[in-house]
């Protein structure tokens, strides 16, 4: 039969000579700047077992790449998630790079407990792309507070984007409570018709809801 | 056993239900039309009345926001059917040999091995499927060395996958000569693989999650990893891919379940239209 | 009738897209992300795009760029639909090969009217 069937240690063969350069953290740091995109890589999934590797991944994803890359620094500063990790991907919330943030901000998703003290700082930046991106957060964001903060946004934040954003995410979670304030937001952005969509949206499968038995 | 309520106590309405659809698909890539709205109805009911909610918008945002994340994997069980038999999803067989084989051998040289992972390898269906498809429809069988592997985080699955016996549901979908050539019948509907075909797979225990435990898993071609990843959250699901894209050749192939996507996973694959199906590519040009 | 592709990570974004659209005679597509957008153009042939620019796994400068570089997808025209307001970032999306910017919130009419300029539908 054609197919074979090595034994195992033979199957799964690991390219020793490659990884046999010992795999510290002095060495890490050095392959983190390798001219090979994989060798990059598989240093910054090797480093995630490094508390104190946090800073050079920061620092290499600013100038990083290669996608594959980015992703690996980005699963390793999750795994690690120290309070450098965490300061250090609210910041790139700001990058130019509109991939990376997209991908900082999905990462930062699954940090509910970490990111807490973060998304209050954030909604209240006086830049309304940071208020967004905060938002864009809760999404899926297991954390007990999000409805209170989509609240907070739609009853006081003035930008229409904000709030449209802010209302694309009531229309799925929104309760009874929110009602007023989306009646009030209706009025506030009364020549905005997508605010009106999404508001007339979440009004009425908030009704629905409490109608059915 | 649980107190019976009358599950029509607990009903959805139609936003109730379009919400629910938007965020399953966005989460899983299953997206459930009208004609399913009465099976996904009764599924999420149950699971509103198992975690003691009261109505779907409770449960909802207990689905969304509760911080273990443990409920959106009940309710993926809840409403996927998790089967596994021989030839299912035949068109990604005929896919591997017509087009992806082609071109893995193209880059490779006489004497170089071929590397197949599947995983999950459940009972032994995918990977055995694999090997009959190959020996039966592959015209340059004999030119090249073929590994396969498979792998699960079961052992029991593991132990049974090595038994080979199957029930008729199994094989039902198998061509008969198929079944004559390589399956003994064994009892009432019982089906037992050949000893060749056992001996042609090794099977491995991972966990596809683990970043340490896959590092072992290097240079494969291709990879089957089909209706697996669907059952893990946003962050481990990433993992995984790259966990996958590390134990793959450069050029290597991907084929994940017919309703998953890696398009809510990860970009670091490339995405490649072949006739009969979509499927992804680690870049060929990657970086050694 | 023209078919068009929204790409908005929003699920209420892409409802009000393709209700505007669909009254004024498009047939709509959705997609919630570029890849996905990429993985559906390889499918199927689109009139135009329609892209948001903040979206998760690819963002909308990135479809659009990896778009204009593969031959074997329709290269039809692309409008970008972004709160982002600034001119760098119209800039860079002409850049990678959009072919127009409208800056959130969307009013109906203009919505509709770069759709029928960019598809050819007289207005």
């Amino acid at each position: 039969m054609p197919i074979r069937k090595r034994e195992e240690e033979k199957i799964i063969e690991i390219k020793e000579e490659r990884r046999k350069k010992e795999r510290n953290f002095e060495n890490l740091k050095e392959q983190l700047l390798s001219s090979s995109a994989s060798e990059r890589r598989w240093a910054a999934r090797d480093l995630a077992q490094y508390k104190e590797a946090s800073q050079i991944l920061l620092e290499r994803i600013k100038n990083e790449e290669d996608v594959s890359v980015i992703e690996n620094i980005l699963s390793s500063l999750s795994s690690i998630r120290d309070e450098v990790a965490v300061k250090g991907l609210i910041e790139l919330l700001r990058s130019e790079n509109a991939y990376l943030r997209n991908a900082v901000i999905e990462t930062l998703k699954s940090m509910p407990e970490e990111v807490e003290s973060y998304i209050e700082e954030l909604i209240k930046s006086p830049e309304s792309d940071l208020r967004i991106f905060a938002i864009n957060i809760m999404e899926s964001l297991r954390h007990p507070k999000v409805l209170k903060w989509l609240k907070e946004i739609i009853e006081n934040d003035e930008n229409v984007n904000v709030c449209s954003t802010a209302l694309d995410l009531v229309a799925e979670v929104g309760t009874e409570d929110f009602l007023p304030s989306i009646e009030k937001i209706k009025e506030k952005f009364s020549d905005e018709p997508y605010v009106q969509f999404v508001a007339d949206l979440a009004i009425r499968r908030i009704n629905e809801g409490k109608n059915s038995p | 056993m649980r107190e019976k309520t009358a599950l029509s106590e607990i009903s959805l309405t139609d936003e109730d239900f379009e919400k629910f659809r938007e965020y399953f698909y966005r989460k899983t890539g299953i997206m459930f039309d009208e004609s399913k709205r009465y099976f996904v109805d009764r599924r999420l009911v149950e699971r509103i009345k198992l975690t003691g909610h009261n109505n779907f918008k409770n449960y909802f945002i207990f689905l969304r926001f509760e911080s273990t994340g443990k409920e959106l994997q009940n309710l993926i069980n809840a409403l996927t059917v998790n089967e596994t038999y021989f030839f299912r999803e035949e068109y990604q067989f005929k896919c591997l040999v017509k087009r992806v084989l082609p071109e893995i051998t193209s880059h490779k040289k006489r004497g170089d091995i071929i590397k197949i992972w599947s995983i999950p390898s459940s009972t032994g269906e995918e990977p055995y499927s694999i090997a009959i498809y190959l020996l039966e429809f592959w015209d340059d069988i004999d030119k090249w060395d073929i590994e396969i592997i498979s792998s699960d985080i079961d052992t029991n699955v593991l132990e049974a996958a090595k038994k080979g016996l199957y029930s008729e549901r199994s094989v039902n979908n198998l061509p008969t000569e198929i079944l004559k050539k390589y399956f003994n019948r064994t009892g009432i509907g019982y089906y037992r693989i050949s000893d060749d075909l056992i001996s042609s797979v090794e099977f491995t225990r991972v966990n596809i999650i683990d970043r340490n435990e896959t590092k072992r898993y290097r240079n494969f071609d291709i990879v089957f990893c089909r209706n697996l990843l669907i059952y893990f959250d946003d962050a481990s699901r990433k993992v995984a891919a790259e966990n996958l894209y590390d134990a793959m050749n450069p050029g290597g192939f991907i084929f994940l379940g017919h309703s998953e996507s890696m398009s809510r996973i990860s970009p670091i694959f490339k995405i490649r239209k072949f006739p009969e199906a979509i499927i992804y590519q680690k870049p060929l040009e990657e970086g050694r | 009738m023209k078919k068009v592709l929204v790409v908005d990570d929003a699920a209420t974004v892409r409802m009000y897209h393709r209700k505007i659209l669909n009254d004024a005679g498009f047939q709509v597509d959705e997609a919630l992300n570029g890849l996905e957008a990429l993985e559906k153009a390889f499918k199927d042939e689109y009139d135009l795009y329609i892209v948001d620019i903040n979206m998760p796994k690819l963002d909308g400068y990135s479809f659009v760029d990896k778009l204009r570089n593969m031959e074997s997808i329709k290269q039809s025209p692309v409008i970008v639909v972004s709160t982002e307001s600034e001119e760098k970032d119209k800039e860079k999306a002409y850049e990678v090969g959009a072919n127009f910017y409208i800056v959130k919130p969307v009013k109906p009419d203009e919505l509709v009217k770069y759709a029928k300029i960019f598809t050819g539908v007289p207005l």
